[in-house]
């Protein structure tokens, strides 16, 4: 049989993404991205996880991975929720400090709300963002 | 706290702060150009080379104890000016530019290792110059991201519109997008408006911890 060309594209549950740690989900992202999946999720990661997604992706680059594109969406959170949203970042950090001090290296943190799209930079060809939202165009 | 109340004493006396400086941002918005013209300005001499080819900052490229002069007070900057992040290097790209496979292929791989080492540095800096392109869309995952550490870590940031001397640009799209930081329009090309960008160095910065 013919095996069909195209572009394949993973919608992922952020309850996937939020089940593993830092480490563990950005390998889960890359993985998918350097086998040509363009990766969909209902979450995003926060700004801190991002720059080691980025980290990490150049770590990765070779002559066939030049990289990735990324574009999030996060909903803006205001009053009740934007506490909310601070709360959980600090019990995130505690919570990562009391597992560094008993000699674990876990570090975990939940996706935020909002939407990401990651995908090879080999196919996507350009993001165009606007406040809130944004169009892409890919090589098929 | 202390820093802060330290760093305030100091100020009343018109002595001289020394702060880290990165000047930060995506490939081509003219971070070089930016880090020459404000050591050619304070100390006499360049920073670095600059060129239309993409990441030719690949190393962290600094300039120790340069003193800015401004009204009350001087403020003495370690300029850092940081290779360009990205989330892509493709090789193929320096191609185009006339470089040789072997040249571009080096090229990449110390490109990737340059943005490795700009995050890395986030942890050092004390004030942060994010240099954008006014002519071009500044809602880019590099912006936002870089942006969104920098407030996560407490860093002040002063944004710097660069490139204002061209046709095509529009600081206002950068004013509307980043609405809660600082935002001085320049060309640091031409020099245009530097003298506003060293007051608010002057005025955002935080002294070394």
């Amino acid at each position: 049989m013919k095996k069909l060309k195209g572009l394949k594209i993973d919608f992922v549950s952020s309850s996937i993404l939020d089940r593993k740690t830092k480490q563990k989900r950005i390998n889960f992202i890359l993985n998918k991205v350097k086998n040509g999946s363009i990766l969909i999720t209902d979450g995003v990661l926060n700004y801190a996880e991002e720059m080691d997604l980025i980290k990490e992706t150049m770590r990765k680059v070779d002559n066939g991975f030049p990289g990735i594109e990324v574009c999030g969406l996060k909903k803006p959170t205001k009053g009740l929720n934007s506490m909310v949203e601070r709360f959980t970042d600090q019990k995130e950090k505690i919570q990562n400090f009391f597992s560094a001090l008993r000699g674990r290296k876990i570090e975990k943190t939940s996706l935020r709300n909002g939407l990401t799209l990651i995908g090879p930079a080999k196919v996507i060809r350009e993001i165009k963002k606007n406040p809130n939202s944004f169009s892409v165009l890919t090589e098929v | 706290m202390f820093n802060r109340l330290f760093d305030w004493l100091l100020g009343l006396f018109g002595a001289r702060r020394q702060i880290k400086l990165g000047v930060y941002g995506a490939t081509n918005v003219g971070k070089t150009t930016l880090a020459n013209r404000i050591s050619l300005d304070w100390a006499g001499e360049k920073v670095g080379k600059t060129s239309v080819i993409p990441h030719e900052t690949r190393f962290v490229q600094k300039k120790e104890r340069v003193e800015i002069k401004l009204n009350r007070k001087k403020i003495l900057i370690n300029l850092l000016d940081m290779p360009g992040i990205a989330t892509k290097v493709d090789y193929r790209a320096f191609r185009k530019h006339g470089l040789s496979r072997k040249s571009a292929k080096k090229r990449a791989r110390e490109a990737t290792d340059g943005v490795v080492e700009a995050i890395k540095w986030l942890d050092n800096v004390d004030t942060v110059l994010a240099v954008m392109d006014s002519t071009q869309n500044p809602l880019n995952q590099i912006n936002i991201t870089l942006l969104g550490n920098l407030e996560a870590r407490k860093i002040p940031v002063i944004i710097v519109a660069n490139k204002i001397d061209l046709k095509k640009a529009k600081p206002k799209a950068i004013r509307e997008a980043f609405p809660q930081h600082p935002i001085i329009g320049v060309s640091a090309l031409k020099g245009k408006n530097m003298d506003e960008l060293y007051d608010a160095i002057g005025k955002y910065s935080r002294r070394a911890g």
